[in-house]
Protein backbone atom coordinates (compact mmCIF):
# COMPACT_ATOMS: atom_id res chain seq x y z
CA UNK A 1 0.00 0.00 0.00
CA UNK A 2 1.58 3.29 -1.19
CA UNK A 3 -0.74 6.03 0.30
CA UNK A 4 0.44 8.12 2.77
CA UNK A 5 -1.08 7.75 5.96
CA UNK A 6 -1.14 10.45 8.88
CA UNK A 7 -1.04 9.35 12.38
CA UNK A 8 -0.32 10.78 15.43
CA UNK A 9 0.49 8.54 18.19
CA UNK A 10 0.23 9.32 22.13
CA UNK A 11 3.71 9.71 24.06
CA UNK A 12 3.60 5.98 25.52
CA UNK A 13 1.93 2.65 24.64
CA UNK A 14 -1.65 3.51 23.12
CA UNK A 15 -5.02 2.01 24.64
CA UNK A 16 -6.66 1.45 20.69
CA UNK A 17 -5.88 2.76 17.89
CA UNK A 18 -9.05 5.12 16.08
CA UNK A 19 -9.25 5.41 12.46
CA UNK A 20 -11.10 8.39 11.19
CA UNK A 21 -12.45 8.11 7.84
CA UNK A 22 -13.14 11.62 6.65
CA UNK A 23 -16.47 13.10 4.65
CA UNK A 24 -16.13 12.37 1.12
CA UNK A 25 -14.94 14.77 -1.78
CA UNK A 26 -14.77 18.82 -0.88
CA UNK A 27 -16.14 18.33 2.10
CA UNK A 28 -13.24 16.15 3.81
CA UNK A 29 -11.35 19.62 3.34
CA UNK A 30 -13.33 21.28 5.01
CA UNK A 31 -13.31 19.56 8.29
CA UNK A 32 -10.19 18.44 8.03
CA UNK A 33 -8.44 20.96 10.36
CA UNK A 34 -11.23 20.14 13.12
CA UNK A 35 -10.54 16.66 12.88
CA UNK A 36 -6.95 17.19 13.15
CA UNK A 37 -7.63 18.60 16.74
CA UNK A 38 -9.84 15.80 17.37
CA UNK A 39 -6.59 13.72 16.59
CA UNK A 40 -4.66 15.65 18.68
CA UNK A 41 -7.30 14.96 21.79
CA UNK A 42 -7.24 11.51 21.20
CA UNK A 43 -3.66 11.01 21.47
CA UNK A 44 -3.37 13.41 24.68
CA UNK A 45 -6.01 10.42 26.25
CA UNK A 46 -3.62 7.87 25.22
CA UNK A 47 -4.98 6.72 21.67
CA UNK A 48 -3.34 6.65 18.12
CA UNK A 49 -5.20 8.38 15.82
CA UNK A 50 -5.37 7.61 12.36
CA UNK A 51 -6.04 9.75 9.28
CA UNK A 52 -4.92 7.71 5.97
CA UNK A 53 -5.29 8.86 2.25
CA UNK A 54 -6.84 6.34 -0.03
CA UNK A 55 -6.46 5.95 -3.68
CA UNK A 56 -6.98 8.99 -5.28
CA UNK A 57 -7.50 10.83 -2.31
CA UNK A 58 -4.86 13.86 -0.90
CA UNK A 59 -1.17 12.87 -1.80
CA UNK A 60 -2.09 9.91 -3.86
CA UNK A 61 -0.06 8.78 -7.07
CA UNK A 62 -3.50 6.94 -8.52
CA UNK A 63 -6.05 9.41 -10.09
CA UNK A 64 -9.38 10.37 -8.96
CA UNK A 65 -11.16 9.23 -11.65
CA UNK A 66 -9.10 5.10 -11.33
CA UNK A 67 -11.05 4.63 -8.05
CA UNK A 68 -14.45 4.30 -7.06
CA UNK A 69 -16.11 2.93 -3.85
CA UNK A 70 -15.14 -0.33 -3.80
CA UNK A 71 -11.93 0.73 -4.38
CA UNK A 72 -11.94 2.71 -0.85
CA UNK A 73 -13.53 0.05 1.31
CA UNK A 74 -10.75 -2.11 -0.08
CA UNK A 75 -8.16 0.04 0.82
CA UNK A 76 -9.68 1.03 4.26
CA UNK A 77 -10.51 -2.63 5.18
CA UNK A 78 -6.28 -2.96 4.16
CA UNK A 79 -5.54 0.16 6.40
CA UNK A 80 -7.67 -1.67 9.64
CA UNK A 81 -5.50 -5.09 8.96
CA UNK A 82 -2.40 -3.40 8.94
CA UNK A 83 -3.06 -1.71 12.36
CA UNK A 84 -1.79 -3.63 15.45
CA UNK A 85 -4.19 -3.69 18.58
CA UNK A 86 -8.21 -2.93 18.64
CA UNK A 87 -9.20 -0.21 15.81
CA UNK A 88 -12.37 1.99 15.92
CA UNK A 89 -13.41 3.12 12.87
CA UNK A 90 -14.50 6.81 12.93
CA UNK A 91 -16.24 8.08 10.12
CA UNK A 92 -18.54 11.04 9.42
CA UNK A 93 -20.74 11.33 6.91
CA UNK A 94 -19.96 10.04 3.40
CA UNK A 95 -17.31 8.10 5.52
CA UNK A 96 -19.74 5.91 6.51
CA UNK A 97 -20.51 4.95 3.12
CA UNK A 98 -16.76 2.59 2.76
CA UNK A 99 -16.17 1.69 6.44
CA UNK A 100 -18.22 -1.30 6.99
CA UNK A 101 -16.03 -3.49 5.05
CA UNK A 102 -12.93 -2.98 7.36
CA UNK A 103 -12.72 -5.00 10.49
CA UNK A 104 -12.86 -3.27 13.64
CA UNK A 105 -13.66 -3.81 17.32
CA UNK A 106 -16.12 -0.49 17.14
CA UNK A 107 -17.36 1.83 14.68
CA UNK A 108 -18.42 5.49 15.56
CA UNK A 109 -20.25 7.57 13.09
CA UNK A 110 -20.92 10.88 12.71
CA UNK A 111 -23.95 12.73 10.89
CA UNK A 112 -23.51 9.65 8.29
CA UNK A 113 -25.66 10.97 5.00
CA UNK A 114 -26.51 8.47 1.55
CA UNK A 115 -24.50 8.80 -1.36
CA UNK A 116 -27.30 9.91 -3.54
CA UNK A 117 -27.68 13.32 -1.67
CA UNK A 118 -23.93 13.84 -2.05
CA UNK A 119 -24.34 13.19 -5.35
CA UNK A 120 -26.99 15.48 -5.93
CA UNK A 121 -25.27 18.21 -4.51
CA UNK A 122 -22.19 18.19 -6.73
CA UNK A 123 -23.88 17.57 -9.51
CA UNK A 124 -25.96 20.99 -8.70
CA UNK A 125 -22.78 22.42 -8.52
CA UNK A 126 -22.15 21.64 -11.55
CA UNK A 127 -25.23 23.09 -13.45
CA UNK A 128 -24.88 25.97 -11.83
CA UNK A 129 -21.36 26.61 -12.79
CA UNK A 130 -22.15 25.95 -16.34
CA UNK A 131 -25.48 27.90 -16.51
CA UNK A 132 -22.91 30.92 -15.32
CA UNK A 133 -20.49 29.93 -18.27
CA UNK A 134 -23.66 29.67 -20.62
CA UNK A 135 -23.40 26.21 -20.87
CA UNK A 136 -26.35 24.11 -21.49
CA UNK A 137 -26.45 21.12 -18.62
CA UNK A 138 -28.74 19.07 -16.07
CA UNK A 139 -28.58 16.51 -13.73
CA UNK A 140 -29.71 14.12 -16.02
CA UNK A 141 -27.66 15.25 -19.10
CA UNK A 142 -24.71 15.00 -16.70
CA UNK A 143 -25.81 11.52 -15.53
CA UNK A 144 -26.13 10.91 -19.03
CA UNK A 145 -22.57 11.85 -19.94
CA UNK A 146 -21.04 10.23 -16.57
CA UNK A 147 -22.56 6.12 -17.97
CA UNK A 148 -19.23 5.74 -20.18
CA UNK A 149 -16.73 8.95 -19.37
CA UNK A 150 -15.58 10.28 -16.10
CA UNK A 151 -17.40 13.47 -14.99
CA UNK A 152 -15.81 16.66 -13.76
CA UNK A 153 -17.78 17.57 -10.83
CA UNK A 154 -16.96 20.48 -8.25
CA UNK A 155 -13.50 19.62 -9.73
CA UNK A 156 -13.98 15.98 -8.78
CA UNK A 157 -12.97 13.49 -12.33
CA UNK A 158 -15.47 11.12 -11.29
CA UNK A 159 -15.53 7.66 -13.19
CA UNK A 160 -18.88 6.32 -14.28
CA UNK A 161 -18.95 3.65 -11.56
CA UNK A 162 -18.21 6.27 -8.79
CA UNK A 163 -20.81 8.02 -9.98
CA UNK A 164 -23.14 5.15 -9.96
CA UNK A 165 -22.09 3.93 -6.85
CA UNK A 166 -22.11 6.94 -5.12
CA UNK A 167 -26.03 7.43 -6.21
CA UNK A 168 -26.93 4.36 -4.75
CA UNK A 169 -24.48 4.32 -1.61
CA UNK A 170 -26.27 4.00 1.84
CA UNK A 171 -24.44 3.06 4.63
CA UNK A 172 -24.13 -0.82 5.67
CA UNK A 173 -24.84 -2.00 9.54
CA UNK A 174 -22.05 -2.75 11.69
CA UNK A 175 -21.77 -3.41 15.34
CA UNK A 176 -21.28 -2.49 18.27
CA UNK A 177 -22.19 1.27 16.60
CA UNK A 178 -23.10 4.34 17.83
CA UNK A 179 -23.98 6.56 15.24
CA UNK A 180 -24.31 10.23 16.34
CA UNK A 181 -25.84 13.27 15.07
CA UNK A 182 -24.56 17.44 15.84
CA UNK A 183 -27.24 19.23 18.45
CA UNK A 184 -28.46 19.07 21.90
CA UNK A 185 -28.83 15.54 21.99
CA UNK A 186 -25.21 14.38 19.51
CA UNK A 187 -21.76 16.78 19.42
CA UNK A 188 -22.65 20.35 19.91
CA UNK A 189 -21.33 22.13 16.91
CA UNK A 190 -21.88 23.37 13.51
CA UNK A 191 -21.85 21.21 10.27
CA UNK A 192 -18.24 22.21 9.09
CA UNK A 193 -18.88 20.21 6.08
CA UNK A 194 -21.01 22.46 4.46
CA UNK A 195 -19.49 25.70 4.94
CA UNK A 196 -18.41 27.28 1.64
CA UNK A 197 -15.14 28.49 3.27
CA UNK A 198 -13.29 26.63 5.86
CA UNK A 199 -13.74 27.10 9.15
CA UNK A 200 -12.62 25.30 12.43
CA UNK A 201 -13.62 24.70 15.98
CA UNK A 202 -11.81 23.56 18.68
CA UNK A 203 -14.92 23.05 20.75
CA UNK A 204 -16.60 20.77 18.46
CA UNK A 205 -13.01 18.50 18.48
CA UNK A 206 -12.70 18.19 21.81
CA UNK A 207 -16.85 16.88 22.04
CA UNK A 208 -15.73 14.18 19.12
CA UNK A 209 -12.76 13.28 21.09
CA UNK A 210 -14.62 12.93 24.46
CA UNK A 211 -17.32 10.95 22.80
CA UNK A 212 -15.12 8.48 20.59
CA UNK A 213 -12.88 7.50 24.04
CA UNK A 214 -16.23 7.66 25.97
CA UNK A 215 -17.84 5.08 23.49
CA UNK A 216 -14.45 2.96 23.04
CA UNK A 217 -14.35 2.53 26.64
CA UNK A 218 -18.39 1.40 26.66
CA UNK A 219 -17.42 -1.41 23.97
CA UNK A 220 -14.50 -2.48 26.47
CA UNK A 221 -11.48 -0.66 24.68
CA UNK A 222 -9.26 0.61 26.87
CA UNK B 1 -26.41 39.32 -10.85
CA UNK B 2 -28.01 35.61 -10.41
CA UNK B 3 -28.48 34.92 -13.92
CA UNK B 4 -26.09 31.58 -13.51
CA UNK B 5 -29.47 29.75 -12.29
CA UNK B 6 -32.22 31.13 -14.13
CA UNK B 7 -32.20 28.10 -16.83
CA UNK B 8 -32.30 25.84 -13.63
CA UNK B 9 -36.49 26.74 -14.08
CA UNK B 10 -39.80 25.96 -15.73
CA UNK B 11 -42.23 24.29 -13.27
CA UNK B 12 -43.05 20.26 -13.17
CA UNK B 13 -46.70 19.70 -12.22
CA UNK B 14 -46.65 16.27 -11.58
CA UNK B 15 -44.31 17.53 -8.66
CA UNK B 16 -45.41 16.67 -4.75
CA UNK B 17 -43.82 17.53 -1.76
CA UNK B 18 -43.18 14.61 1.10
CA UNK B 19 -43.32 17.31 4.13
CA UNK B 20 -44.53 15.10 6.89
CA UNK B 21 -44.63 18.19 9.66
CA UNK B 22 -46.07 20.85 8.45
CA UNK B 23 -43.91 23.82 9.85
CA UNK B 24 -45.30 27.17 10.83
CA UNK B 25 -44.11 30.24 8.78
CA UNK B 26 -41.95 31.53 11.31
CA UNK B 27 -40.33 27.36 11.85
CA UNK B 28 -39.57 27.77 7.80
CA UNK B 29 -37.96 30.89 8.72
CA UNK B 30 -35.85 30.02 11.54
CA UNK B 31 -35.22 26.73 9.30
CA UNK B 32 -33.77 28.81 6.54
CA UNK B 33 -31.95 31.36 8.44
CA UNK B 34 -29.94 28.38 10.66
CA UNK B 35 -29.54 26.55 7.19
CA UNK B 36 -27.23 29.63 5.46
CA UNK B 37 -25.83 30.46 8.64
CA UNK B 38 -23.98 26.79 8.34
CA UNK B 39 -23.74 27.13 4.56
CA UNK B 40 -21.47 30.42 4.60
CA UNK B 41 -20.59 30.40 7.85
CA UNK B 42 -22.56 33.45 8.79
CA UNK B 43 -23.05 33.44 12.39
CA UNK B 44 -25.79 33.50 14.50
CA UNK B 45 -26.16 37.35 14.47
CA UNK B 46 -25.61 38.21 10.21
CA UNK B 47 -28.38 35.12 9.99
CA UNK B 48 -30.86 36.90 12.25
CA UNK B 49 -30.14 40.32 10.66
CA UNK B 50 -31.42 39.20 7.01
CA UNK B 51 -34.40 40.45 5.84
CA UNK B 52 -36.35 40.42 3.13
CA UNK B 53 -34.15 42.72 0.34
CA UNK B 54 -31.13 40.99 1.44
CA UNK B 55 -29.20 40.20 -1.45
CA UNK B 56 -27.64 36.57 -1.70
CA UNK B 57 -26.12 35.16 -5.10
CA UNK B 58 -24.44 37.56 -6.31
CA UNK B 59 -23.97 39.77 -3.51
CA UNK B 60 -22.41 37.50 -0.54
CA UNK B 61 -18.97 36.50 -1.60
CA UNK B 62 -19.48 33.05 0.19
CA UNK B 63 -22.88 32.51 -1.97
CA UNK B 64 -20.71 30.65 -4.72
CA UNK B 65 -22.45 27.78 -7.01
CA UNK B 66 -21.22 24.76 -4.95
CA UNK B 67 -23.26 27.04 -1.70
CA UNK B 68 -26.00 27.34 -4.11
CA UNK B 69 -26.36 23.47 -4.38
CA UNK B 70 -25.50 22.89 -0.86
CA UNK B 71 -28.27 24.76 0.17
CA UNK B 72 -30.75 23.65 -2.06
CA UNK B 73 -30.19 19.71 -0.48
CA UNK B 74 -30.15 20.83 2.52
CA UNK B 75 -33.48 22.36 2.50
CA UNK B 76 -34.98 19.29 1.21
CA UNK B 77 -33.62 17.92 4.07
CA UNK B 78 -34.12 20.02 6.60
CA UNK B 79 -37.73 21.42 5.46
CA UNK B 80 -38.55 17.74 4.07
CA UNK B 81 -39.12 18.73 0.45
CA UNK B 82 -38.40 17.68 -2.81
CA UNK B 83 -37.06 20.44 -5.17
CA UNK B 84 -36.72 19.18 -8.98
CA UNK B 85 -33.62 21.55 -10.36
CA UNK B 86 -36.25 22.99 -13.54
CA UNK B 87 -38.53 24.84 -10.81
CA UNK B 88 -35.49 26.82 -9.71
CA UNK B 89 -34.73 30.35 -11.23
CA UNK B 90 -31.94 32.56 -10.59
CA UNK B 91 -34.51 34.88 -8.49
CA UNK B 92 -35.10 32.35 -5.73
CA UNK B 93 -31.64 33.20 -4.82
CA UNK B 94 -31.50 36.60 -5.45
CA UNK B 95 -33.07 37.80 -1.95
CA UNK B 96 -33.67 35.89 1.09
CA UNK B 97 -37.08 37.35 0.62
CA UNK B 98 -37.55 35.32 -2.26
CA UNK B 99 -35.87 32.39 -0.95
CA UNK B 100 -38.26 32.42 2.04
CA UNK B 101 -40.85 32.81 0.05
CA UNK B 102 -39.85 29.85 -2.58
CA UNK B 103 -39.57 27.14 0.83
CA UNK B 104 -42.98 28.97 2.02
CA UNK B 105 -44.43 27.80 -1.29
CA UNK B 106 -43.09 23.98 -1.11
CA UNK B 107 -43.44 23.77 2.53
CA UNK B 108 -47.31 24.54 2.09
CA UNK B 109 -47.65 22.78 -1.00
Amino acid sequence: MAEHLFRIAPSGASRATILFVPPLFDEANRLRRTLVLAMRALAAEGYAAVLPDLPGQNESLIALEDVDLECWRDALAEVAAGIDGPVVIASIRGGALIDHRAEAAAWWRLAPVGGAPLLRTMLRARVTADREAGIESSLESLQAAARDAPLLLAGNALSPAMVSQLGAAEAQPVAPLRAIGLGADGIAGTPLWLRAEPGEDAAMAAAIAADIAAWSKTCGIS
Amino acid sequence: MGAGIESLCAFHAGERYVTEPTFEPSGVDATLRALLADVLGLGEERAAALTDDSGLFGELPEFDSMAVATVLTEMEDRLGIIIDDDEIDGEIFETYGNLLAFSLRKVNG
